[in-house]
């Protein structure tokens, strides 16, 4: 197990310091330099430039850019707010976008369970395939399609909740994001759930369980329920990186500030080293994700716990 | 007893039995072995959904093809005059719809409005049909929705090429040969992987300038992996059979191996799997031009125009509903196509 877990860290340190690298080369070949400015003369050029230790080598530059990286020092943002450290726009956005974001994985983890199990035990029946049709329009209709429509009706139509996101009323305006995003969430986790309990329904512990005289609640929740809960953890990676690309749209449609509409803006109004940090961010984000899960996956299944290699080799 | 004495007593005649049905032939028609492609195509037929959803494709594409050819506007044609028109359809207009009234909410209350009267007194409509209505520049509605539907018909094309091409050889290849080959091709994989597609496009378009031929090249360097991930899972399970090695003694190359001996076997799953990676491609495309890196203006997708419609979506809600309507259309029969296609060609996979 240590060693699985070692390796699986190596290999997203590996990432990180890739992505990390690709960045770097990317903003070397980025047009301009930061003082472009025809105003100075050549000498105080080199003072700048030996400010901002642009004079150094190549590698020096590198060591420091992912010691900056990541120890939070972003470096400023050039168009969309003038020589704001990166660090400082972040500060009030994530929150914003962690909220939103963890109440639709919360909102889509309940429903979508509810849905699957509801579809699971009454197998076969209206209740089942009102469940798969649910989640078949889920899984197939992009999320902004909801955004829009919810917008629509709750938000314009009907006025229940604010149109667009309002500092005065953060809770109220995070319910039509949340449930626009989720419905992604809640579709996959319908679907799997009801495919994994039908499958432990069938099995043959579940039979003996049934002619011991376990029945009803009891037999759904501490043996059933328990068995198919297991894998849902594979399905978690997929539907975070769903949120993160949902979350540009939401929050662009809602006019959210949080950090999916900063990247939408810095990418058109070319805002490089926003664009970058938040690329940055993200896959750091998703790496990070992605690692946790297989470790909880790991600590969970005994055939990878006690096998020596990982679940891909 | 009396029943032994009739059954004694009773004698055969020889014409009392006759053979039943000796000149024909016995085969068991019902439940007969059939060759896996018909009974597939019995499956397929059999699931409503799936050709419900392959018949909506076709019109999509028989509509995405001859839809801006029987428009009378081009998708760039600007007519100022005729800038937020409301949908008026020849025919349906007299029924009482679509007949270019539009509702508006104004500080006053709701007021009702047609574009097309140019006699305010006579009430007399001008003779100009926008059938799907117009956009804020004037533009058709219909001929720039269907215009913008083949951008996502090309990208599906890309898709099915990019898992046939790239991943396909990729999983055979990394699959077949194993040892080292196998790992560094699958650390490749994996790396790439671990980055999120979002950021590799972004990082794309700031070099690149935004078009088609920029998230076709997005789609090629991320596209591939699940695809490459199933070829290669199959070809570890398939290698070590028998009829492999039986090919191998006949003196077989790899390369046939590979392509005329494995792959024939695998086919199914690999289909089906295309099938799923389109929807994929297609949300891809339409969230990257929804957000402002795809398509540039004046060319369309469905994503441009949701993202350009969007913008007065709560004025003029009809210009947002064609593209949405199609965009979600496409999405789910894809999906529902993929759906039952992997029903029909691996029924041991079906959903319970």
């Amino acid at each position: 197990m240590r060693r699985y877990v070692l390796k699986r860290l190596l290999i997203s340190i590996g990432t990180l310091f890739v992505v990390i690298l690709l960045l770097f080369t990317l903003l070397q070949f980025m047009p301009g330099s930061p003082f472009n400015d025809e105003k100075l003369s050549a000498d105080q050029k080199v003072v700048l430039f030996e400010k901002y230790g642009l004079d150094k080598p190549v590698v020096v530059q590198f060591y420091k850019y992912v010691v900056n990286m990541l120890q939070g020092d972003f470096g400023v943002s050039y168009t969309i707010s003038k020589n704001t450290p990166i660090s400082q726009l972040l500060k009030t956005r994530v929150p914003i976008s962690l909220r939103i974001g963890g109440q639709a994985v919360l909102l889509g983890a309940l429903i979508g369970l509810i849905l699957g199990i509801i579809a699971a035990i009454w197998h076969g029946t209206v209740w089942d395939t009102i469940a798969t049709i649910v989640s078949v329009i889920g899984v197939s209709v992009p999320s902004y399609v909801f955004a829009l429509a919810l917008a629509y009706t709750f938000g314009y139509e009907l006025n229940w909740f604010p149109l667009l996101y309002t500092m005065k009323a953060p809770f109220q305006s995070s319910v039509l994001p949340s449930i626009s995003l989720s419905m992604f969430t809640i579709a996959s986790i319908a679907r799997f759930t009801r495919s994994e309990m039908l499958e432990v329904l069938g099995s043959d512990y579940i039979l003996l369980a049934e002619s011991k005289g376990v029945y009803g609640p009891k037999l759904i929740v501490r043996h059933v329920l328990r068995n198919a809960l297991i894998p849902i953890i594979t399905v978690l990676a997929p539907l975070i990186v769903g949120l993160m690309t949902g979350s540009l749209v939401v929050e662009k449609i809602f006019s959210i500030p949080g950090i999916g509409s900063l990247l939408v803006t810095a990418i058109q109004s070319n805002d490089y080293n926003v664009v970058i940090v938040l690329s940055f961010i993200y896959s750091a984000m998703y790496i990070g994700i992605m690692l946790v899960v297989d470790i909880l996956y790991g600590v969970i299944d005994p055939r990878i716990r006690l096998s020596k290699e990982g679940p891909n080799d | 007893m009396i029943n032994d004495n009739v059954l004694a007593n009773i004698a055969f005649q020889e014409d009392d039995f006759e053979f039943k049905g000796a000149d024909t032939t016995k085969l068991d028609t019902n439940f007969a072995s059939q060759r896996f492609w018909k009974d597939a195509t019995m499956r397929f037929r059999n699931n409503k959904g799936a050709m419900f959803s392959l018949v909506t494709i076709l019109l999509v594409i028989l509509l995405a093809i001859f839809g801006p050819i029987v428009s009378p506007y081009t998708y760039q044609q600007q007519n100022i005059k005729d800038t937020n028109l409301a949908p008026r359809i020849p025919l349906l207009e007299n029924l009482g719809i679509f007949n270019g009234n539009e509702t508006l909410k104004t500080s006053t209350g709701a007021k009702l409005k047609n574009g097309y009267v140019i006699n305010k007194e006579t009430g007399e409509k001008s003779d100009t049909y926008y059938w799907f209505g117009s956009d804020t520049l004037g533009r058709d509605i219909w001929t720039r929705t269907w215009t913008g539907t083949r951008v996502s018909l090309y990208i599906a094309v890309v898709a099915v090429l990019i898992d046939m091409l790239i991943g396909l050889s990729y999983g055979l290849v990394s699959g077949y040969f194993g040892g080292k080959v196998d790992s560094v091709l699958q650390r490749f994989a994996e790396i790439i992987n671990s980055i999120p597609t979002l950021v590799i496009v972004t990082l794309l378009m700031l070099i690149l300038k935004p078009g088609l031929a920029t998230i076709t090249l997005a789609l090629m360097i991320t596209g591939w992996i699940g695809m490459s991930r199933i070829a290669r899972a199959q070809m570890l399970k398939l290698k070590e059979q028998e009829f492999v090695l039986a090919s191998h003694t006949l003196g077989a190359s790899s390369f046939r191996v590979i392509f005329s001996e494995i792959l024939p076997n695998i086919i199914g799953q690999l289909i089906t799997n295309t099938m799923f990676s389109i929807p994929s491609a297609i949300f891809t495309e339409a969230f990257l031009s929804f957000v402002g890196l795809g398509i540039p203006e004046p060319m369309c997708s469905l994503g441009s125009l949701i993202s350009y419609a969007f913008k007065s979506f709560t004025t003029h809600p009809y210009q947002i509903v064609p593209p949405v309507i199609v965009l979600a259309l496409l999405m789910l029969c894809f999906n529902m196509l993929a759906d039952g296609l992997r029903d029909a060609l691996d029924p041991k996979m079906k959903e319970r």
